[in-house]
């Protein structure tokens, strides 16, 4: 638990709906991230992965549960007043759509040096336009796009903007939430080997919440399935991958399409059979946790 | 499943290729409405080293004399020069046209941030009072105001029209916040710390800002025309208080007269600054419009 | 989501009555703040010779002693009865007054309207036919000068012209003198002031009509129906034209108390007796039971239409229907 940089316990949160009706968008979620791993988070539309990104960047405040970012518990206003700075830096977030991340109305070099002029943090390398080209360099791209608008650029590049200008802050924590899912397929591996490098290189540690299987298999260490807003299952990838344990995720793996068509044609379909799910997280093998269903009755 | 090692396709290293060169500069930039409007504007400010005679002297040898060498413009019915009267009410014309626009933008930006802000309820509640204010006939509820107030001055008629021309910016207002107040890219600047007034500065007012500029200088427009239609009426400035409409009020006399330099000219001075505006502000709509249509 | 047509309806002239209520209340105390003494209204000179004692027991009589709110109170029972006072000016009944002028406002501001109605839609479609070539551009230019230029000085301008210069036509009144039933020298009286109501509106309603074309022309279907081989004529009136006309309606009924707004003014320079000039009559003399119900009168025209260009929106297009996205409200919540 010490060893943790982000830490979740027992997360609810509820959206209200109408005057009687509660939708528990996160119920009961808990995992910790360790510092220099990718996590990811994987499930369905609409099972609550948004919801976590947004309770771990403050965005929302969870209903029930506590979030310790570094020791710091970012759901109580009176710790995150006193840390608010280290707070404000030291988490960033990519959202999905780069678009609408980035306003339209200003420059590459202005979007990326906005985080240092809002805590007047005098860059390391004298100017924020030279900041703002290291940070360009350092995602890929020409320094000739700094006077650009976002609008000029293609996804691809806004979303290397998006990044560049999180890691601006040099980040303990990026959470990244479904940053690749409005991408092209061939941007989407350079966004993902991007991120790749970026934690292998660099040490980064993600947050990364993805509905792509293929994509969490590929980059993350350890990842955590959704499903109706309840961990059914969390493991390191590799073993997630190899033996899936909980019907939920058997059946989303049994989903990820094989590039072969005869073996594609001859592939068992496992169907999931939607449920209300119950029950507590149990260890099946050292760091592999699975939710077990309360036999009814 | 499958156990092969994980292959990642589409990977290939794409060289970064330099940015096209963005395209020149615009060619229909307003440059000769610019230069009119800079001339009007630049000599109505220093109407002292313009003018050629005192503006309110009435001259009763010299009424209605169409133009000549010494009354370059004529004189009006009753004996004022129109050259040197033109600058000189120019220059409350064209004030009249400012501080009324700063009034309703102000009114307007007030009260669309705080609709924009507000919670569902009072956002619909203060949209419906805009709705009723609109709905009173302008040039009735001027009337009724410069009733209540008494003799109109500059200042007094700037009031009226101010006051009675900021609802269609306050609505513009009003939907931009509300949409920009969603985006991600304030989510995003929350996140990195950015308070509101950071907001405000770099986000909402660059992004409602040349959505409103276009009708701002159309409401300077407006109340130029307001404040010489009202005057004309002889609703608005008195006689003795110099301006375009006020010399226009003079139109019925004239036209009994069959002098038509007393109608023309500064007609067309004041019809000279609305275009030259209107394509000030067209330029300014389509250069708002530019990034949008990029996309 | 289906709706009630008997609760929709009902709920437009709840909120087309209560608009109507607060309307009438801002004028009511924006008139009684106005100065000039009330007595006058409804007495005329007499009330200057007055004495002391007859001044009380007259103001005692019309209340004019009570809170400003019971006076409200007892101006809008008495207008639900149709009585609106006399004016002062007129010594009538101020419905009389009114129904003795609306006929002519009727005429000018209806053909003024269904002359820029149809001739907006000509002119539009002719800009958007050459778009961007020789026509389009001097029309643009020219359309953009001639709607920048006030109503009054228009008029002024065509007056010097046509009635003092040419003496073609005359410049005032809605008939020349003895002539009241000759429909001749009443359609002479009417070209001037008719012929700047149209020209100043226009160009902004053509153009706009220009503007909704280009767009629809961009869009995707049209290069359809043009690729199936249907003509550029045939698709720019058979499709394009059909897609934006029940915007246009819309647009249209907002422009009525526009173009009423502007009639007003044309009326008083041209002295043509219709509501503009009692307007203008009825606040310069201070006539202000006469000056409310005209102020009342256009506020409700101004709420009906934009009520009924609402009520085509929502016809048209049913996501104006509710005034926010679905979902906007529980992210509010948290925001």
């Amino acid at each position: 638990m010490s060893d943790a940089l982000l830490s979740i316990q027992h997360l609810t949160h509820c959206f209200r709906l109408g005057k009687k009706q509660v939708l528990r968008a996160v119920d009961d979620v808990s995992f910790d991230v360790r510092p220099g791993e990718i996590f990811g988070l994987v499930g369905e539309s609409g099972s609550g992965k948004s919801t976590i990104a947004r309770c771990v960047m403050n965005i929302c405040q969870p209903s029930e549960g506590k979030i310790f970012f570094d020791g710091i518990d970012v759901c109580s206003p009176k710790e995150r007043r006193a840390h608010r700075k280290l707070l404000q830096t030291k988490r960033q977030i990519i959202f999905q759509d780069s678009s609408s991340s980035l306003n339209q109305r200003m420059t590459v070099a202005d979007i990326i040096a906005e985080p240092m002029s809002i805590h007047h943090i005098t860059p390391k390398r004298g100017s924020c336009r030279a900041e703002a080209e290291f940070q360009l360099h350092y995602v890929g791209m020409d320094p000739s796009y700094l006077d650009r608008y976002p609008a000029e650029l293609s996804g691809g590049m806004r979303q290397r903007v998006a990044i560049a200008r999180a890691l601006s802050m040099e980040p303990a924590l990026l959470v990244a939430d479904e940053p690749i899912a409005s991408l092209d397929v061939s941007i989407q591996a350079q966004i993902i080997n991007l991120f790749k490098h970026l934690q292998e290189e660099h040490g980064f540690t993600f947050l990364f919440i993805a509905h792509d299987l293929a994509v969490v298999r590929y980059l993350c260490d350890r990842a955590a399935v959704l499903y109706h807003g309840k961990i059914v299952e969390i493991a390191p990838t590799k073993e997630l991958f190899s033996n899936p344990l909980h019907p939920y995720t058997q059946a989303l793996l049994s989903a990820i399409p094989i590039p072969d068509p005869r073996r594609e044609r001859a592939r068992p379909l496992r169907v999931y059979t939607p449920g209300p799910v119950t029950g507590q997280l149990a260890e099946a093998s050292p760091g592999h946790l699975v939710l077990r269903e309360e036999e009814p009755g | 499943m499958a156990d092969e090692k994980f292959v990642l396709t589409g990977i290939r290293p794409a060289p970064e290729a330099p940015p096209p060169v963005r395209p020149a500069a615009r060619r229909d930039r307003p440059i000769l409405a610019a230069v009119i409007l800079a001339v009007i504007v630049l000599g109505c400010l220093g109407c002292e080293l313009v003018m050629t005679k005192d503006p309110t002297y009435m001259d009763l040898m010299n009424y209605s004399r169409p133009p000549d060498r010494e009354f370059l413009f004529g004189t009006d019915t009753m004996g004022r020069d129109i050259f040197s009267m033109i600058w000189y009410g120019g220059r409350i014309s064209l004030l009249i046209g400012f501080v009324s626009t700063a009034i309703s933008t102000a009114i307007a930006i007030l009260f669309g941030s705080l609709s924009g802000l507000a919670p569902p309820w009072l956002d619909s509640l203060l949209m419906r009072l805009a709705e009723i204010i609109l709905s009173i006939p302008g040039l009735l509820l001027v009337v009724l105001i410069q009733a209540a107030l008494g003799e109109a001055t500059v200042w007094s008629i700037s009031l009226v029209i101010g006051v009675t021309s900021w609802t269609s910016v306050a609505k513009v207002v009003r939907t931009e916040v509300r949409q920009i107040r969603e985006s991600e890219y304030v989510v995003a600047s929350r996140c990195m710390g950015g308070g509101f007034f950071h907001i405000l500065r770099r986000h909402l007012t660059p992004n409602f800002l040349p959505a409103i500029m276009f009708m701002v200088v159309m409401n300077i427009r407006g109340a130029i025309v307001s404040e010489s239609t009202l005057s004309f009426l002889g609703i608005g400035l008195p006689l003795e208080v110099i301006s375009w409409g006020s010399m226009l009020s003079l139109a019925e006399k004239a036209l009994l007269g069959n002098c038509w330099w007393i109608i023309l000219i500064p007609g067309l001075f004041l019809v000279a600054t609305l275009v030259c505006m209107t394509e000030l502000g067209n330029y300014l709509r389509k250069s708002a419009n530019r990034r949008q249509s990029n996309l | 989501m289906k709706r009630n047509p008997f609760l929709y309806y009902g709920q437009k002239a709840l909120t087309f009555l209560m608009s109507v209520l607060v309307l009438s209340l801002v004028v009511f105390y924006v008139a009684r703040l106005a100065p000039g003494d009330p007595l006058v209204s409804y007495y005329g000179e007499r009330a200057e010779k007055m004495s002391v004692e007859e001044r009380a027991w007259a103001e005692e009589k019309l209340g004019l002693r009570d809170p400003i709110y019971v006076q409200y109170v007892r101006w809008l029972s008495g207008a639900l009865h149709g009585q609106f006072g006399r004016s002062f000016k007129y010594k009538a009944d101020v419905l009389e007054v009114i129904g003795g002028r609306a006929g002519n406002t009727l005429i000018l501001g209806g053909i003024g309207f269904l002359l820029i109605f149809g001739l907006s839609l000509l002119l539009g479609v002719f800009c958007a036919w050459f778009e961007d070539r020789l026509p389009d551009r001097a029309l643009c230019r020219v359309g953009t000068a001639v709607s920048c230029i006030p109503e009054f000085w228009l008029a002024l301008v065509l007056i010097l012209l046509f009635a003092v210069s040419l003496r073609l036509l005359p410049s005032s009144g809605a008939y020349s003198v003895g002539k009241a039933d000759d429909w001749g020298d009443r359609a002479l009286h009417l070209v001037l002031p008719m012929a700047v109501v149209v020209i100043d509106h226009l160009w902004y309603y053509a153009y706009m009509i220009r503007n909704k074309l280009l767009e629809e022309v961009r869009a995707d279907y049209v290069l359809l129906a043009r690729s199936k081989g249907m003509g550029k004529r045939q698709v720019l009136f058979r499709h394009c034209l059909r897609n934006i006309l029940p915007s246009y309606l819309s647009i249209m009924a907002i422009s009525v108390p526009h173009i009423l707004g502007g009639t007003y003014i044309i009326e008083t320079v041209f002295s043509y007796p219709g509501l503009g000039t009692l307007s203008y009559e009825s606040a310069r003399y201070h006539d202000y039971n006469l000056l409310m119900v005209l102020s009342m009168l256009s506020g409700v025209i101004v709420i009906l239409c934009s009520i009924l260009a609402q009520i085509l929106n929502e016809q048209l297009d049913p996501r104006m229907r509710s005034p926010q996205a679905p979902g906007a409200g529980e992210e509010g919540g948290h925001g």
